[in-house]
């Protein structure tokens, strides 16, 4: 530690700038593993609001919808099914149009449909369960929305990819700036290399204060970078409160462990800071490693 | 302990620092390197550091032969060899302290309580005891040369080798550095280049004579005669 402080003494600019690269890049790491396990959070709570609503003829027989029911149920595709008969729809139709009179004089139980909303196990499930239904005589119409998750997955699928590659994009640009600071240091350092060369010092003593700094540089960016982060999630934590209004909670299923991500969850955060410390350091040391290499 | 057999060094660009050199150094022993600018002094220093390899010939130090591509071995023949030089190659950030312990630290193998006790014991061999906080700034010429040799001299290196020591020091400090010189010579096998010829006459040791990169005469107990 001793040695990295008098490092950056003694050259400041360098330090200031490997810093700043390092920052940055973090940052934007940062940045877009949250906007990524966010949007993944959503897609995944959408995947649990009713997929498929099916709106049978007012008349149908209530046994003849059970029978439909139980059928799907033991398809085994299905998570959930939830029946609404006509009174309940019309008590959602009352609550929905209570500032509309004329409306709600004009509608009676009688004319609204029984439905039933039907959660699939997977997306893939989706059109198979719709084709079901349609062909079902009692089967007025199918809402399905397959088209706004398919968006969504789209939509997800892309932002995986952009990451993905801005990602590459910042780790090439990291190790090409970092292996260019360290350069201009190692030619600082000239006489003290060359002094330590000539008394016999191996390779890995020479390297040995470059890789030390490039550590706690790869540690502090991280902490830094996390802290700025922090400080932005919690100043928009009303906004995003507003605008997910509705939304109870956010979650990622990562290797069978169901993370929380929304509200503000420490595990989630504390596994997101790990995560890009671990890649701080890793991309600190490489481009280190690789102008101590080429250079000393 | 050094033997140089038929050495020829040439520089890219042709000229020949050394042609057809022989000779031997025998371990303890105190040689002068002699001769005007440019004989190739600096150049038989730099060999035996292996900064500099041969164009043709052999160069053996402590038995090894400098031409080997081990880095092991290099380590080890550099880890035998404590320079000083005309400049003094003083580290300007770090205290006297510091700069004579870097001499042990790059071995690997001393606890930072040995190294004390022994960069003490080199400090006051050359009588800068008292100054081991002090920075370089703060020194005099004849100090900074000091802090060399003690950075030389420290721990066990066996061969010293002196490239114009004395080069940018005034004749009464040029003498205090000889002191230390003389104190040493008899745990350490020293090769001292220079063209001071009060010191070499004065010391009456071994001197070989080197004119146009050439070995012109090998004095035992000799004097530096033009």
């Amino acid at each position: 530690m001793r040695g990295f402080l008098i490092s950056i003494k003694r050259t400041p600019f360098q330090s200031a700038a490997s810093f700043s690269v390092l920052f940055f890049s973090l940052f934007l790491t940062f940045f877009l593993l949250f906007s990524l396990a966010f949007f993944e959070g959503i897609l995944a709570y959408l995947e649990t609001r009713p997929q498929i609503i099916a709106y049978f003829q007012p008349k149908t027989n209530e046994n003849e919808i059970f029978k439909i029911r139980d059928e799907l149920v033991s398809s085994g595709k299905v998570l959930s099914i939830k029946y609404t008969d006509q009174k309940e729809a019309f008590e959602n139709y009352k609550k929905m149009n209570q500032d509309n009179p004329l409306l709600l004089e004009m509608v009676s139980a009688d004319i609204l449909p029984p439905s039933l909303e039907i959660y699939a196990k997977k997306p893939i499930f989706l059109p198979q369960i719709a084709e079901y239904l349609k062909k079902q005589a009692s089967v007025d119409e199918v809402q399905f929305q397959k088209d706004i998750l398919d968006r969504l997955l789209t939509l997800t699928s892309i932002l995986r990819k952009i990451s993905l590659t801005f990602f590459i994009y910042l780790f090439l640009m990291t190790t090409t700036v970092l292996v260019t600071i360290t350069h201009f240091k190692i030619a600082l350092k000239k006489e003290e290399i060359e002094i330590l060369n000539l008394l016999g010092a191996s390779h890995s003593y020479i390297r040995r204060p470059f890789l030390k700094e490039a550590f706690f540089m790869g540690i502090f960016a991280s902490i830094f970078a996390f802290s700025i982060i922090i400080a932005i999630l919690f100043y928009f934590q009303p906004f995003l409160n507003s605008y997910l209004q509705g939304i109870s909670s956010l979650s990622l299923n990562i290797l069978n462990l169901n993370l929380l991500i929304w509200p503000i969850n420490w595990s989630f955060l504390s596994i997101t800071f790990l995560v890009t410390s671990l890649f701080g350091v890793l991309v600190s040391l490489f481009s280190t490693f690789l102008a101590t290499k080429k250079y000393l | 302990m050094i033997i140089f057999e038929n050495v020829t060094k040439k520089f890219p660009l042709g000229n020949v620092a050394l042609e057809n050199v022989s000779f031997s150094v025998e371990e303890g022993e105190f040689v002068f390197l002699v001769g005007p600018s440019g004989a190739g002094k600096t150049t038989i220093l730099k060999l035996i550091l292996r900064e500099l390899l041969p164009t043709s010939g052999s160069i053996f130090v402590d038995e090894m032969d400098i031409a080997d591509k081990n880095f092991s071995k290099i380590l080890t023949l550099r880890r035998n060899l404590g320079v000083v030089f005309q400049d003094f190659k003083i580290i300007y950030d770090k205290n006297v302290f510091e700069n004579v312990a870097l001499s042990l630290q790059v071995l690997e193998k001393y606890s930072f309580l040995e190294i004390k006790e022994k960069v003490k014991e080199a400090l006051s061999i050359v009588g800068l005891a008292d100054k081991e906080k002090v920075f370089p700034i703060q020194l005099s010429a004849g100090e900074l040369q000091r802090v060399a040799i003690a950075r030389a001299i420290v721990g066990e290196r066996k061969i010293i080798l002196a490239d114009e020591p004395t080069g940018n020091l005034d004749p009464q400090t040029s003498w205090e550095i000889m002191k230390i010189f003389k104190k040493i010579e008899k745990e350490k096998t020293i090769i001292f280049a220079t063209h001071n010829v009060d010191i070499v006459n004065s010391f009456q040791r071994r001197v070989l004579v080197l004119k146009n990169g050439k070995i012109v005469k090998d004095l035992r107990k000799g004097k530096y005669e033009f």
